[in-house]
């Protein structure tokens, strides 16, 4: 891969809802790729994406892997910009003591200005 | 006995749920490695962490993982380097019967 | 990112594609990705008076020289595959196009990295 030496500063918004369609997975692919190659990683979590933030999930019987699970890896891969927007939070009656630990909670004026920030924004 | 239709072309187990340290033995002997309990540390540690999360890790964030659970004298590439030689994440990903890395990485 | 006939954004893209090339524009490369590797597979046969989504790429790879790039972890597990790979895991059949190539996810960084604008349909 003919990647740029300096690293970027990139955005990935998730914006689905972990299980109905494997966007939420795939995109979340697309993040662990990225750190792999060294870029300064941002991640927003908006609408429906919020959904993915809940710690309680178990989708064993639906068979498909833990989404929450797999959130808590992005620690180890020196991702720490995760950001939730407070009005999707509250919109679809989720607490915050209910969500992964480490999410800066922000509202949507201040998400606004961290896309607004960002040149490089991919969107799942 | 070694039974190949069990691994993939790489090596890689298939069915996951048939692995064991007597498993582990001889899909390390083809990778020439010897397992000792250092390795066996290292592998278990490996397991659980992918029970918890499903996920197979890239070479850095193992030697996090590793660093987070057993501090810098065992969390350094240097050290995992010696025990799992060239690709340190992929080589005990395969002894401890995990996923290979995503193609996609 | 969308599978083609389910979903209008196949289409959407294929039309984008086309207008940047008419209007001068550069594109660096399409990344078939999660549903969309499925506009790769050269199987497509829609009755006459529809648009062959998997044709029209195909047809615009060869008159452009496009870089078309198909994630290989997405593809293969939709049954998306080429030659090289279906030896590999032991299937007696193969499908993706000529113009496409079978890829990792890095190849959708590298390009965002190296675009002024990445634009996602689906």
């Amino acid at each position: 891969m003919n990647t740029t030496t300096t690293p970027q500063d990139i955005l990935i918004l998730q914006r689905q809802a972990p299980y109905g369609s494997s966007i939420a997975r795939e995109g979340l692919d697309f993040i662990l790729t990225s750190a792999a190659y060294d870029q300064n990683l941002s991640v927003l979590f908006l609408t429906d994406g919020v959904f993915q933030l809940l710690t309680n999930q178990n989708s064993k019987a639906i068979g498909l892997k833990n989404h929450a699970g797999a959130l808590e890896v992005l620690p180890l891969y020196d991702i720490e910009n995760l950001y939730a927007v407070s009005e999707d939070l509250m919109e679809r009656s989720i607490n915050p003591s209910d969500i992964l630990a480490g999410v800066n909670i922000i509202n949507r004026e201040q998400a606004k200005q961290l896309i607004e920030q960002h040149t490089k924004v991919i969107g799942f | 006995m070694m039974n190949t239709a069990e691994f993939d072309d790489e090596g890689f187990l298939i069915n996951l749920d048939s692995w064991d340290e007597k498993l582990a033995t001889q899909i390390a002997k083809n990778e020439n490695i010897t397992l000792s309990p250092a390795h066996l540390e290292i592998i278990h540690t490996l397991r659980t962490f992918y029970r918890e999360h499903e996920v197979a890790l890239a070479n850095r964030p193992f030697v996090k993982l590793i660093k987070n659970t057993y501090g810098p004298d065992k969390g350094n590439s240097i050290y995992l380097m010696t025990l799992f030689p060239e690709s340190p994440a992929k080589i005990a990903a395969k002894i401890a019967g995990l996923p290979k890395p995503a193609n996609c990485l | 990112m969308a599978s083609p006939y389910s979903s209008q954004s196949s289409l959407s893209a294929l039309k984008f594609a086309q207008t940047c090339i008419d209007q001068q524009h550069t594109i660096y490369r399409v990344f078939f990705y999660h549903d969309g590797v499925h506009s790769t597979s050269q199987l497509h046969s829609p009755a006459q008076d529809e648009t062959n989504v998997f044709q029209q790429w195909q047809k615009l790879a060869q008159s452009h020289k496009m870089d078309l790039v198909t994630c290989i972890a997405a593809a293969l597990k939709r049954g998306v595959i080429n030659e090289e790979e279906a030896k590999r895991y032991q299937k007696s059949q193969h499908n993706l196009g000529e113009s496409f190539e079978l890829s990792g996810l890095g190849q959708l960084l590298d390009a965002q990295l190296n675009s002024d604008q990445l634009v996602t349909f689906g």
